[in-house]
């Protein structure tokens, strides 16, 4: 009886060890695989086999270039390292995540079940990263994103199932700052309103701006929120006009915010009231979807300029033109193009090969090597911290000068304002 | 004496909950007064103008339905048809300058294609796909009506793309009437009157036209009907005539003013016009009208009216949830809709 009972206690005793480590947001799976031991496994590459890295970004819909934009930017880094990478081919395995959770639910879950997807980069919504990025941790596999900006996904008190989360982008803690500086300082509003449309994205960059301009001494009259999927914002657009804000903030994405754009122009009272977006709105298809009403509209933007970017982003620019046959066609590609050289290099630098030619990466191994590795990318220097932050921010205001969706250039239309 | 069960509880609280929630932000809302008269009139008409869209798209769910007793999920989606027809011919309309200069004739060519097209699919969906389901009984229909609007959707997507396309603004839509100090828009009137006029001769159809009456026959009976020489099949494909022109013409208007087309822009509208449809009493026509109608209204002037006034912050986002909650509403204390069911009542 008594050995019963001590077999059970053992027994619950693993099962707590197992459940805790499970809470701790993953499953740890130790292993030895040719020369490799890692904690959390190991992906064996079989000889002359590809490379597999996953990838998910919104690459249908009204912000498909925001995503196409990002794959561009891989394409080109795998394609400057010649395609290959230690004698094996990089095959790109990119998932549409059409910029929702369910989305990027659905799309990480497909990339978690291939046992040889080494890394994952994207996606360009912070909504499909906030379900994403544990999905893919708790199977092990770090997540560079190359777009998603909420301020939690690195924030000092993220949860460990984030742990295996990177970002080769700015946080919108800093967009939201610059924004709320911008406003304050520049446009020399005094009372605003912010709408968002409860993605993580535009509710988190909202609230962020709305803390820093109260902390200028603004005043924010009220903090509204539309869904994704709203059409008439008339109403919405009369109850703010009855509160006479000097701008009305909206980082919200493509169809909702060029709605919003088209109808604040016909409301009353809102007529002299100014306008702003945020940096999904960077594309030739909000230029379309906005019409005339684009003309003067300003996005807060980190700064693309050529002088404050990279040293080689405009050989970038000039390998995207002759590949695609067109301009950047929205603005992350140079933060895309940073998280595939950062996957690359981290692979370099873990990955060993046995007599056979195959190939052998511990998985906790890359992902320190993620964390670890400092490199001058083409968006500026790459180095993360504990958190996951990656990038810097030098903040710039772009202001639309054409409704015609051919002239969408970046530096042109929209052109840098600020600073 | 009567007594109470646990259900009429919930429905006392219910009903509570909602009056004192309506009449307590209604009376905050107003004492408040934080609204110009222009503004509440904006609200109402903002309320009408959407409620007349959704008003001519429930026609179309409810005539399938009284007709088949079959809820045609893809009506949405032949609205985003028309509206896309629309937007090929608006387009180069507008660039050659005879959409700013001739409207009358250019509206009427635009609602022509849209016409035409939408209400192709329309009749071409009932052939190929909902007639090899007309007897079968089961929830083989619904799903065949869901696999078509997917169907539609990704036709479109796959053709057209998936990106947001913009309808032309021409100088005339912009302009306003000027009403006892009010300013109405002009495209507002427009799209106001001429659904109300495209509803009223659909009416007409219905009620004083042989094929009308023959509708209403088989709506009421099939077997019957066809009994008494009625072609079913002629009538079957005459309603998804009418009901594939009034989704043509409000996806022509929905387009003209919110600018925007795209692949996916049917669904919204087509489950709130189905919501409509259900309120108003499916299968009856003036009850679509006016579900659509209240809905529109219950969106447009209810987050203002009703949350307002007892503090709830960014109240829009919960439009949607205020017009529903008012819908599941009407139908527990009145399952037959506003205007009642009529033709399962005669049923009955």
């Amino acid at each position: 009886m008594g050995t019963i009972v001590k077999q059970c206690s053992r027994g619950l005793l693993k099962l707590c060890a197992v459940g805790a480590l499970l809470t701790m947001g993953h499953a740890v799976m130790a292993a030895t695989v040719g020369p490799v031991t890692d904690d959390l496994g190991v992906i064996r590459i079989a000889k002359g086999a590809p490379i597999q890295i996953g990838a998910y970004w919104v690459l249908s819909g009204a912000d498909t270039a925001l995503g196409l934009d990002e794959k561009r930017g891989v394409e080109i880094a795998f394609k400057d390292v010649g395609g290959k990478l230690l004698g094996h081919p990089l095959k790109l395995d990119a998932e549409d995540d059409n910029c929702n959770a369910e989305g990027g639910q659905t799309a990480a879950t497909k990339l978690a079940a291939n046992p040889q997807t080494v890394i994952v980069l994207g996606p360009a919504c912070s909504s499909a990263a906030t379900p994403g990025a544990p999905i893919l941790w708790q199977a092990g596999i770090v997540n560079i994103c190359t777009a998603c900006t909420a301020p939690a996904l690195t924030a000092p008190d993220r949860k460990p199932e984030y742990a295996g989360f990177a970002r080769t982008v700015f946080s919108d803690s800093e967009q939201g700052k610059a924004d709320a500086i911008y406003v304050h300082n520049v446009v020399k509003a005094q009372a605003v309103v912010t709408v968002h449309d409860g993605s993580p994205y535009a509710q988190q960059l909202q609230q962020v701006f709305a803390d820093n301009f109260k902390q200028l001494g603004g005043k924010v009259l009220s903090q509204e929120a539309i869904a994704p999927t709203d059409v008439d914002m008339h109403p919405l657009l009369t109850r703010i006009a009855s509160e006479k804000p000097d701008l009305i903030y909206f980082p919200v994405f493509t169809a909702a915010a060029a709605q919003i754009l088209r109808q604040a122009k016909e409301t009353p009272g809102l007529e002299k009231t100014a306008l702003m977006g945020g940096g999904s709105l960077l594309s030739a298809d909000f230029i379309e979807a906005a019409g005339p009403a684009v003309v003067g509209f300003r996005i807060g933007y980190p700064d693309l300029s050529p002088a404050a970017m990279g040293k080689n982003y405009p050989k970038f620019v000039a390998d995207y033109k002759k590949a695609y046959g067109e301009a950047p066609i929205s603005g992350y590609h140079a933060n895309a193009y940073d998280g595939a050289m950062l996957t690359i290099k981290a692979i370099e630098k873990v990955a060993k090969s046995d007599s056979a030619g195959n190939l052998y990466i511990g998985k906790k191994a890359l992902r320190d090597a993620v964390f670890s590795i400092k490199f001058d990318g083409i968006s500026g220097p790459i180095a993360c911290d504990q958190y996951g932050e990656c990038s810097q921010f030098k903040p710039s205001v772009l202001e639309f000068t054409s409704a015609d969706p051919k002239t969408f250039g970046i530096g042109t239309n929209p052109k840098k304002i600020s600073p | 004496m009567a007594r109470f069960n646990a259900v009429d509880v919930v429905l006392w609280a219910l009903r509570i909950g909602v009056v004192s929630v309506v009449v307590g932000g209604t009376i905050g809302t107003l004492i408040k007064d934080r609204y110009n008269a222009a503004q509440w009139f904006d609200f109402v008409m903002f309320g009408l103008t959407i409620g007349s869209i959704y008003a001519q798209i429930a026609l179309g769910y409810t005539m399938v339905y009284g007709v088949l007793r079959l809820i045609n999920f893809a009506h949405g989606d032949i609205v985003m048809t028309g509206a896309f027809a629309g937007y090929f011919i608006a387009n180069p309309l507008a660039r050659s300058g005879f959409l700013e200069n001739h409207p009358v004739l250019a509206m009427a060519a635009i609602l022509a294609v849209a016409v035409t097209t939408s209400v192709s699919i329309a009749v071409l969906t009932e052939r190929i796909a909902y007639r090899p389901f007309r007897r079968v009984v089961g929830l083989a229909p619904l799903i065949c009506a869901i696999g078509v609007s997917f169907f539609l959707e990704q036709t479109f997507r796959g053709m057209f793309g998936s990106a947001v396309k913009s309808y032309p603004d021409p100088q005339w839509q912009r302009a306003t009437f000027h009403v006892m100090g009010f300013n109405v828009p002009r495209i507002d009137v427009l799209v106001i009157g001429l659904a109300l006029l495209f509803m009223g001769a659909l009416y007409m159809i219905v009620q004083r036209t042989r094929m009308g009456t023959a509708m209403r026959a088989v709506a009421e009976d099939g077997e019957a009907a066809a009994l008494m020489g009625i072609d079913v099949n002629k009538v079957v494909v005459f309603t998804f005539v009418l009901g594939g022109a009034m989704a043509g013409i409000a996806g022509v208007f929905y387009a003209f003013l919110y600018k925007q087309v795209y692949f996916f822009m049917g669904f919204t509208p087509g489950i709130k016009a189905f919501g409509a449809a259900v309120l108003g009493g499916i299968g009856n026509i003036p009850g679509a009208m006016l579900g659509g109608f209240f809905l529109g209204m219950v969106e447009s002037v209810g987050p203002t009216l009703f949350l307002d006034g007892i503090g709830i912050r960014a109240p829009y986002q919960l439009r949607d949830l205020i017009a529903f909650t008012l819908l599941i509403m009407v139908l527990i204390f009145r399952p037959q809709g506003l205007l009642g069911e009529r033709m399962a009542k005669k049923r009955a």
